[in-house]
């Protein structure tokens, strides 16, 4: 469904020097430098994968996002989404896809949802009776049924969050790109956005790709993951392999009723990291042995409460920010 | 694609360039009553002060209830053909809005095309209601009918026009961060070399005849003369000179959004 050859972007920056006279200077001569924020890119994703594309801010996710929905031209290198060249943005490859950005909004703001869906549906040449079915479902799906004749700018961050959505998928996209959905969401809207967004793409086994710094829209939504770090790719591979990168050893945490020997030799092997005055403790155990050393902690320490980890993706995430060199080479 | 559909999406687009419009009561209130109050307040008053300085009765010809004849129709003309405004087009480009148009299967120049479309049917409305409150505040506008159509059909490609202008002043935002300055030195420009602040006939006859070859006379000047029924020029020659015009700037602005969107970042997203 997506396919990417070497794919890349460079922009021409402009430097100025702070202050006065960095000012004046830049009337007369220019600083520009050269960035690559896309370099040599290959990728393949297939019909209905659901793929987290993550890395740290200004990695060039969002550029290869908009290159492979044709916002901008590559530079070089060879893109095809959904059987189509993006950077042509031929009018049927428009209809094919569908892009929303958490940060800015599509819709028009000074008009109610429902205008703009009436002219998404003349733009989209969506039938009245389809068009009128999938609102519907929709809007009772989102909980937004009594919204759609407020004007957009009246509405709440979550609530416009959700008619960008819908406004996303009237026309029933194949390939959708999420860029940041749930940014600045509260916890509840949240998961609404990523329950909806999981169903659905069950439902019509459409393909997403998404980018999230939260990483609970990972994990419980995407399959897949692509690492990308200054413009390269470097790690492509099913969620559970990303997980593992770090070995296959579990995150549990321990609180007890009253601080235990720290200098006892059962942690020692665990990397333990102590908190609240040592009545706390983060514990790394190899997955492996883990029924064991924990019915062995157990018995022997007053423990009052075990914490699993819910968020591998996360841990492993903040890890490989801080030590990029531990991400395998072959991937 | 077949034409029903197509003009669908144009009307719906029209519909929310109405709705826009007029989401804003006092905002739209200003935009009618606006140019009215203006005209009164400083037009009127200005041109009837100058008038009453000893010794002045007429200025290349025009006298008092002329001159306010020509400020009036002015003042339609700039209704009828200077409406649409571009900053929210440069707007839209410099902060990576455009971005949603290169997504949805309607494209960018479409939108604001359609958007332009839809404005100007309000403004038709503004004028008609203001050339009758005009009418009632005692004014003789002296509509020539001979010439009306011809005013009106040369309203509607000046329109076009400041809209191509607009469109390519807009599309600066692809290498400047602001267009504005050029949106003000170019309307400023326009303002005293069109005959929208004092009538042509003031300028010396060479600068006159030298202008008749720029498209800033048929801004302004040629369809107020129009209105007034009394252009002495070739009407044909003026039409083929706007079209003329209209088609540079029509070609400039293709070839200025084809390149822009090529290096076009879509900052912010």
């Amino acid at each position: 469904m997506i396919a990417c050859r070497n794919l890349s972007k460079s922009f021409r920056i402009f430097e100025k020097k702070p202050g006065l006279s960095g000012s004046l200077r830049q009337l007369f001569k220019r600083e520009y430098r050269s960035s690559h924020a896309v370099d040599s890119f290959n990728l393949e994703i297939g019909k209905g994968e659901f793929v987290g594309l993550l890395g740290p801010n200004g990695a060039g996710k969002t550029t290869l996002m908009k290159m492979l929905t044709g916002i901008i031209v590559p530079t070089s290198g060879e893109a095809l989404v959904a059987g189509h060249q993006p950077s042509k943005r031929e009018i049927p490859f428009r209809k094919k896809i569908a892009l929303v950005m958490g940060q800015k909004s599509q819709l028009w703001w000074d008009i109610p949802a429902m205008d703009s869906f009436l002219l998404l549906q003349r733009y989209y040449e969506i039938e009245e009776k389809a068009f009128r079915k999938r609102l519907g479902d929709l809007s009772e799906l989102l909980g937004v049924t009594n919204l759609l004749n407020v004007h957009i700018r009246k509405l709440s961050l979550g609530e416009r969050m959700k008619m960008e959505l819908m406004a996303c998928i009237l026309h029933e996209p194949d390939v959708v790109f999420l860029d940041e959905p749930t940014i600045g969401l509260d916890v509840i809207a949240q998961k609404n956005i990523r329950e909806f967004l999981g169903s659905y793409q069950k439902q019509k086994n459409i393909t997403v790709v998404l980018t999230s710094h939260y990483m609970a829209d990972v994990q419980s939504l995407c399959n897949r993951i692509v690492l990308i770090l200054d413009g390269k790719k470097r790690f492509d591979g099913s969620r559970s392999e990303f997980e593992d990168i770090l070995g296959r050893e579990k995150s549990i945490s321990l609180r007890f009723e009253h601080a235990p020997n720290i200098d006892d030799h059962a942690w020692s092997k665990m990397d333990p990291k102590w908190s609240n005055n040592n009545f706390q403790v983060e514990l790394r155990i190899p997955e492996a042995t883990m029924r064991q050393t924990l019915a062995d902690i157990l018995l022997r320490f007053p423990v009052i409460d075990v914490v699993s980890e819910k968020m591998a993706v996360e841990r492993v995430m903040e890890t490989l920010l801080k030590r990029p060199e531990l991400i395998p080479e072959s991937r | 694609m077949s034409l029903a559909v197509n003009s669908a999406k144009w009307t719906q687009t029209m519909q929310v360039a109405w709705s826009n419009q007029l989401v804003y009561k006092l905002n739209f209130l200003m935009l009618v009553l606006g140019p009215v109050l203006v005209f009164f307040f400083i037009k009127y008053n200005l041109w009837s002060s100058i008038f009453s300085m000893p010794g002045v009765t007429t200025i290349q010809g025009y006298d008092l209830a002329s001159m306010l004849e020509y400020q009036v129709w002015v003042m339609i003309v700039a209704l009828l053909a200077q409406s649409y405004n571009n900053m929210k087009l440069a707007e839209d480009i410099r902060l990576g809005r455009i971005s949603s148009y290169l997504i949805y299967p309607f494209g960018f120049w479409q939108f604001h095309t359609a958007s332009f479309f839809g404005t100007q049917v309000i403004q038709i409305i503004v004028s008609i209601l203001t050339v009758f409150a005009v009418a009632a505040f005692g004014f003789d506008l002296n509509l020539s009918l001979d010439q009306t159509p011809a005013a009106i059909a040369f309203c509607v490609l000046v329109s076009l026009l400041w809209f191509a202008i607009a469109f390519i002043l807009g599309l600066a935002a692809f290498w400047l961060d602001e267009t504005w300055v050029l949106r003000v030195i170019f309307v400023i420009i326009a303002q005293f070399l069109s005959g929208a602040i004092v009538p042509l006939e003031i300028y010396p006859v060479w600068f006159r005849s030298f202008l008749d070859y720029t498209p800033f006379p048929y801004m302004t000047y040629v369809p107020v003369k129009l209105f007034m029924g009394a252009y002495e020029g070739h009407i044909g020659t003026a039409f083929a000179i706007i079209s003329f015009w209209l088609t540079v700037s029509v070609l400039v602005a293709t070839w200025t959004w084809k390149r822009g969107i090529r290096m076009y970042s879509g900052a912010g997203m």
